[in-house]
């Protein structure tokens, strides 16, 4: 049994357990098949495809990525695939913000080449440097844009192009389920009941 | 059932929201026929189980969207406005069941003190800080039975600052989270009272709903089970059994339209293939929401009427209150899991009133939360936190061990402060986009710093091993959307009368979030139940004596 429908049989189970009669206003067959359907949206993953940028842009802003979530001995926005959530993200839903981002991708490769005269690119520098160029510039539209749509695609749905195989929550300790059971953490185990003190 | 626009029904209600949807149920549950119309769609529950972030929190799953539904923003009335081309600033729920679908279900009710404010304190030199046309004693009623009509968890007796009760909770409180385990455990150590979260989630079966399965996604996103109470899965049902209640979705009013008598007699609204409609009614009710109800009075000007329906005082889509909604975050040594579950099971109002010796205005709420789900909780930042790079990383790693305190708190009503429509930017019909224009007074500033201190405080107190605090700057966005056509007996300085009829247009009413004449503590939709069901009674009353 794969992970989708045991996570579709404990939701029902769960539910099931709650409802002491059948006089529900809604269905739950359709509940399991909208839950059907949302699993497999989530395991069809996004194409690996560069669309909106350029080889060279989609390196500058992968590399900018990457140092906003880095891979050390855990995966990063690199292996999330976050370049390609962004990709996708300015060419079909966040349109709107692909003429601004364009200008300011370019005004950042632009300053980048006046400062480096000789290094071909801002992702062709070693980490280290990287870092300190972008100590600079974390400031600006460009780098803020760039932020929002990284976390955005290293932890929203994998149908949506980023966060591959669940790096993101697997890096924040998030489970994606449909029920939970008290107790949820460390403190709630042996709390005795609350105690009315005025 | 289903009406022909050429069929004049009793009502038109615009807007399924959390008053929408009451007042429906209770004009049909009175004899009259209504058709309420939604600008957005009609979903189930299982368009809900896909823990979407992307969708419900940035493109506008549940909500308006900043493409189609385009707003401008300034802090300024002197400033041009910016469109906001990411996300709006007044952020509704935009399908059948309005924001009922998608907030965080805490049902606080307000204080006697709320609605008589001003009386106490005196004037606020530069504000319109008023007390209520009708006072808690007159609500009560009404929201004992949001408690017991929509269903309510919560422990009765328990908050020594609560206001007198006619009833207890109709269900037990959720179960405790550790975050609520620590809050209790912090203020308790520091002499104050935190009590269980009333929260419009079901913590058992109730009316034909499940208890909550615990799945963590109520805040921005609608219950996969009906557990959390919107209007879609309570009072709308029952209208509609009726026989008598059409609601009718995708259904866009784009104005109210009144005759040479002054009266309305229906109005204009777009299909969902953009055709014009005209929906004929005897009166209109309008429950579009604080930042929609007033747009549309705008909307609606003709040569009677020049500055907008309902608006010889000037103060249609005047005084837009947000709350000032802060946050203190607290690391701890184990793990708290916040992302399950309901948001909040501890709360605490023991700096609810206004205390003249804080030296400004203000009081509020404070509740243990998470906040959000990863996405939107990693985009956030506290102040002097790295927000990239390998510490920023780290940071990412302690979400199981985190926990906020959420600080709910006044906002004063400021003239300029407001919605009015934009002059040169359309939405995605040709209507004018909604043009906002908003900046913190500066008591609700001072104010929010003094409740996020004291949350920080209860998280040392429970021994969080790091407490940050977030930037307290004047808010751009915001989901409660309250003020912008008061209630009160006088015509000059008000929309509506005390039975949400509006001075100037007889079989006109307005009920939602721009009602409220103050703008309490945050978790406004429980008095805008409160107050649905009151208006809903009178309404129909005025309708049975021919008084519309």
């Amino acid at each position: 049994m794969n992970d989708a429908s045991l996570s579709r049989r404990s939701l029902l189970q769960a539910i099931a357990a709650t409802v002491a009669t059948a006089s529900m206003p809604f269905s739950w067959t359709e509940i399991a098949q909208g839950l059907d359907a949302a699993h497999s949206v989530a395991q069809s993953g996004g194409g690996a495809k560069i669309s909106f940028f350029t080889a060279a842009e989609a390196a500058d802003v992968e590399a900018v990525a990457a140092q906003i979530v880095p891979t050390d001995d855990s995966p990063g926005a690199r292996e999330a695939g976050a370049v390609y959530f962004i990709d996708r993200a300015l060419a079909t839903f966040f349109s709107q913000l692909a003429g601004d981002y364009r200008d300011q991708l370019a005004a950042f490769q632009t300053t980048f080449r006046q400062q480096h005269p000789g290094v071909p690119s801002f992702a062709s520098l070693p980490s280290n440097e990287q870092i300190d160029y972008l100590k600079g510039v974390d400031q600006t539209p460009f780098f803020n844009t760039t932020r929002l749509l990284t976390l955005l695609g290293m932890f929203t749905l994998p149908a949506y192009g980023g966060n591959r195989d669940g790096i993101g929550w697997t890096l924040i300790g998030f489970q994606d389920a449909h029920f939970f059971r008290p107790p949820f953490g460390y403190y709630d185990r042996d709390y005795p009941g609350f105690v009315i003190d005025r | 059932m289903q009406f022909r626009d050429s069929e004049t029904v009793d009502f038109v209600i615009v807007g399924s929201g959390a008053a929408g949807g009451v007042i429906a149920r209770e004009l049909a549950q009175a004899g009259l026929t209504v058709v309420v119309l939604e600008q957005g769609p009609r979903l189930a529950l299982r368009d809900f189980v896909k823990h979407d972030e992307l969708k419900d929190w940035y493109l506008g799953g549940l909500t308006n969207d900043a493409v189609k539904n385009a707003q401008t923003f300034r802090d300024d009335e002197s400033k041009k406005a910016e469109l906001q081309k990411f996300k709006p600033a007044l952020w509704y729920g935009r399908a059948v069941g309005g924001a009922s679908l998608h907030y965080t279900a805490n049902y606080w009710r307000l204080r006697e003190i709320d609605f008589i404010e001003r009386s106490r304190l005196g004037a606020i030199p530069g504000t319109g800080f008023a007390d209520w046309p009708i006072t808690y004693a007159d609500l009560e009623p009404y929201y004992t039975k949001v408690e017991w009509e929509v269903g309510v968890s919560g422990l009765a007796g328990a908050n020594p600052f609560d206001p007198p009760r006619t009833k207890g909770y109709p269900m037990p409180p959720l179960p405790v989270k550790s975050s609520g385990v620590l809050f209790e455990r912090g203020a308790r150590k520091l002499g104050w009272h935190p009590v269980p979260a009333p929260m419009a989630i079901n913590s058992q079966q109730y009316r034909g709903r499940p208890a909550c399965v615990h799945c963590g996604f109520c805040h921005g996103f609608a219950c996969e089970v009906g557990a959390k109470a919107s209007t879609l899965t309570t009072v709308i049902p029952e209208a509609e059994a009726t026989g008598r209640c059409e609601v009718r979705p995708e259904s866009y009013v784009s104005r109210i339209e009144t005759n040479d008598l002054g009266r309305t007699t229906g109005v204009t609204y777009f299909d969902r293939d953009r055709r014009g409609h005209f929906q004929r009614s005897r009166a209109v009710v309008v429950c579009a929401n604080g930042a929609e109800t007033p747009r549309l009075l705008l909307m609606s000007a003709s040569s009677r009427f020049p500055d907008g329906l309902a608006n010889s005082s000037g103060l249609v889509g005047k005084y837009l209150m947000f709350n000032y909604s802060g946050r203190a975050t607290g690391v701890f040594e184990h793990e708290l899991n916040e992302y399950k579950s309901v948001q909040v099971t501890r709360i605490l109002h023991d700096f609810y009133d206004s205390d003249p010796k804080r030296g400004h205005y203000g009081g509020g709420g404070l509740d243990a939360r998470i906040g959000p789900q990863p996405t939107t909780w990693a985009i956030r930042n506290d102040a002097d936190c790295p927000s990239w790079g390998s510490a920023y990383k780290a940071r990412l790693r302690e979400y199981p061990r985190t926990m906020q305190v959420a600080s709910h708190g006044t906002s004063l009503a400021v003239a300029s402060n407001n919605v009015t429509l934009d002059p040169e930017v359309k939405d995605a019909w040709g209507l004018p986009a909604i043009r906002v224009t908003y900046r913190d007074h500066p008591d609700d500033l001072a104010n929010a710093t003094f409740l996020q201190d004291r949350g920080a405080e209860i998280l040392e107190a429970a021994g969080a091993v790091k407490v940050t605090k977030a930037a307290v700057v004047p808010q751009t966005t915001s989901v409660h959307l309250l003020g912008t056509c008061r209630m009160g007996d006088d015509p000059a300085t008000s929309v509506i009368d005390k039975f949400h009829r509006s001075h100037d247009v007889r079989n006109l009413f307005v009920c939602d979030g721009s009602s409220l004449v103050t703008s309490g503590r945050g978790q406004p939709t429980m008095t805008i139940q409160a107050l649905a069901f009151r208006a809903g009674e009178h309404i129909a009353g005025f309708a049975k004596r021919g008084q519309i």
